[in-house]
């Protein structure tokens, strides 16, 4: 056996330290504010808090485009979709579907349960409307 | 993030969802720049401080006690292993055959996350097991054994190295990412008929080799495999060592570049696609998805070849070497993108491989989508303890800050061993700043919704 060179192992060992206490610093820090602040939204309405966002599509067109809706866990993202054509619209992971008639709103109530990010699109064509960020 | 990406495009005649509904939260910014930070950090210490000569020996390693690799060794742990793998490719192809063509069906949860992501990790663990328990592998042994015939029988010299592996990765990785209804029954039975029909032709014109090089699973366990922290010192016994040492067993050759520049610019290029930015930019451009997806990955992987390339070219100017050295320096390097590589793997599909690597388990316990319960597990509530916001975002930054650290080490062993002493230290700069290139757009993916 040849000697033990600590060297490359300090250096590992350094760096991992270095990257998990800060890495496990700031995402706890965030972490915290996420809860609050949905504790808040909860306290003020006295039920858990519900958004509304309206999405049009027009063609192949999606209004406003696609962005990273947050919700927190337990509230709820009420979504309107108004196409003007008919398709299929699906929300990932809540599974949850509606059926799009061209000109007539859907709703699909989505609720919040498990972290993660989902997304919500249609099928004909393949269009992806928004994704929710749930925190 | 998201397997099979395509799963935008999924058939409207199928109920539910395929393969990984769920992705990642973005990586929080304070991780990204952190971890960013680091990685500059350990870039630059490397040049000025690391050793001055080769240090990594193929004798180094911490032996295991001899009941340990005994065990190892045994054939008793290959039979069982080999006979479950058979087992569930059996049961895999029987749900492909009679199971049915909607969300119910296992097929598509054991190709993408048991078999990709699942052997990924695995070969990571425990080094290079898809030689073991390669199915196909098997099949072509178990057949010249019937046939009474070497186990050696070839038809033609094999000289390609990995290139065909290059391919067969590159096709994968566009089925997984790209390909419209992916996770269909029709096109599945095809993709995997005609891999085991492409494998075994391989096997009879050119002999047992095209596994060992030609495969692009084998290629994919093998490589990743390297980073395993059990490996086999030069004397053949088992050890444990550093995944720098297996790493630095690997030496250039044909089509190792492109192997492993598929392998980082396909991932890079699954976190790329899962950006909203992207989808609005496919979705409303004139031109074809599938066209823009397609030549966007095959430039992904491009670039990862390009950027590689031109570090070594600067390289050998700077070390003062003809040009046409970059040629060889390119392939001496590549195996020290393996860890940046493995850190890619483990943060993009960490959440998937723990979540629907579970789900899998539901599926295959009712293979033929009839309501019911073979195994017992259709019942399964997938645990999400290894999945919590914080836990994946901590796995994810330190994964890929590991793997640059490691990358830049077995780059600085390399370029000492093969660069003239003088230029060995200016020489590894080039290559050093492709890889914070790499890690920095690795995490901006993960950063960016």
């Amino acid at each position: 056996m040849r000697a033990f060179r600590p060297l490359p192992y300090a250096v590992t060992a350094l760096v991992l330290a270095g990257s998990l206490t800060g890495v496990a610093g700031c995402s706890s820090s965030s972490g915290s504010t996420g809860p609050s602040t949905a504790a808040g939204q909860a306290a003020s309405t006295g039920t858990s808090a519900v958004k509304r966002l309206e999405v049009t599509i027009t063609g192949t067109t999606v209004t406003p485009a696609p962005a990273q809706v947050e919700l927190p866990v337990g509230s709820t993202l009420e979504l309107v979709v108004t196409s003007d054509h008919d398709d299929e619209l699906h929300a990932h992971g809540f599974d949850q579907e509606a059926t799009l008639e061209a000109g007539v709103p859907a709703t699909l109530r989505l609720t919040a349960t498990e972290p993660g990010v989902y997304e919500v699109e249609t099928h004909e064509p393949a269009l992806t409307l928004l994704s929710v960020a749930v925190r | 993030m998201i397997a099979p990406a395509s799963l935008g495009s999924w058939s409207t005649a199928l109920p539910g969802h395929g393969v990984g509904s769920r992705s990642d939260l973005p990586l929080p910014f304070a991780a990204l720049v952190a971890a960013a930070g680091a990685a500059l950090l350990i870039s630059f210490v490397a040049i000025g401080f690391l050793w001055r000569e080769p240090r990594l020996r193929e004798s180094d390693g911490l032996l295991l006690p001899d009941w340990l690799a005994g065990v190892l060794d045994s054939r008793w742990l290959r039979l069982v292993a080999q006979v479950l793998a058979v087992a569930l490719t059996l049961w895999t192809l029987f749900a492909l055959v009679f199971g049915p063509d909607s969300a119910l069906n296992p097929v598509p949860h054991v190709v993408y996350v048991w078999f990709w992501v699942g052997l990924a990790f695995a070969s990571m663990l425990f080094g290079p097991v898809w030689r073991v328990i390669n199915p196909v592998r098997m099949l072509h042994a178990g057949v010249l054994r019937l046939a009474r015939v070497s186990p050696d029988l070839a038809v033609l010299p094999y000289r390609w190295g990995l290139w065909p592996a290059a391919l067969g990765l590159g096709t994968f990785t566009w089925v997984e990412l790209v390909a419209e209804e992916n996770t269909s029954l029709d096109f599945l039975r095809l993709l995997i008929a005609s891999f085991f029909a492409l494998s075994l032709l391989g096997a009879a014109v050119f002999g047992r080799t095209w596994f060992d090089l030609a495969d692009p699973f084998e290629a994919w366990s093998r490589l990743l495999g390297l980073l395993s922290p059990l490996g086999r010192r030069d004397d053949g016994r088992w050890v444990l060592r550093t995944p720098l040492h297996g790493v630095n067993t690997l030496r250039g050759q044909r089509g190792l570049v492109a192997t492993v520049a598929v392998m980082l610019g396909g991932t890079a290029y699954d976190g790329f696609s899962a950006n909203l930015g992207w989808a609005t930019f496919v979705q409303s451009s004139p031109l074809p998805s599938s066209l823009l997806r397609t030549v966007t990955l095959i430039g992904f992987f491009g670039l990862v070849a390009l950027t590689l390339w031109l570090a070594s070219a600067v390289s050998v100017r700077l070390a003062g070497e003809p040009l046409r050295q970059s040629v060889s320096l390119v392939s001496d390097m590549a195996p020290s993108l393996i860890p940046i590589a493995g850190g890619y793997v483990i943060a993009h599909y960490w959440s998937l491989w723990v979540y629907q690597g579970q789900v899998t388990w539901q599926l295959l316990s009712d293979p033929l989508g009839t309501g019911a319960d073979w195994l017992g597990t259709a019942g399964l509530v997938p645990a999400d303890a290894l999945i919590q916001p914080t836990l994946v975002a901590t796995i994810q930054a330190v994964s890929i800050l590991v793997g640059h650290l490691l990358g830049v080490l077995a780059a600085h062993e390399r370029a000492i061993t093969v660069l003239p002493h003088r230029a060995a230290i200016i020489g590894q700069v080039p290559l050093m700043v492709v890889m914070i290139l790499y890690t920095v757009g690795g995490l901006t993916i993960l950063f960016t919704p």
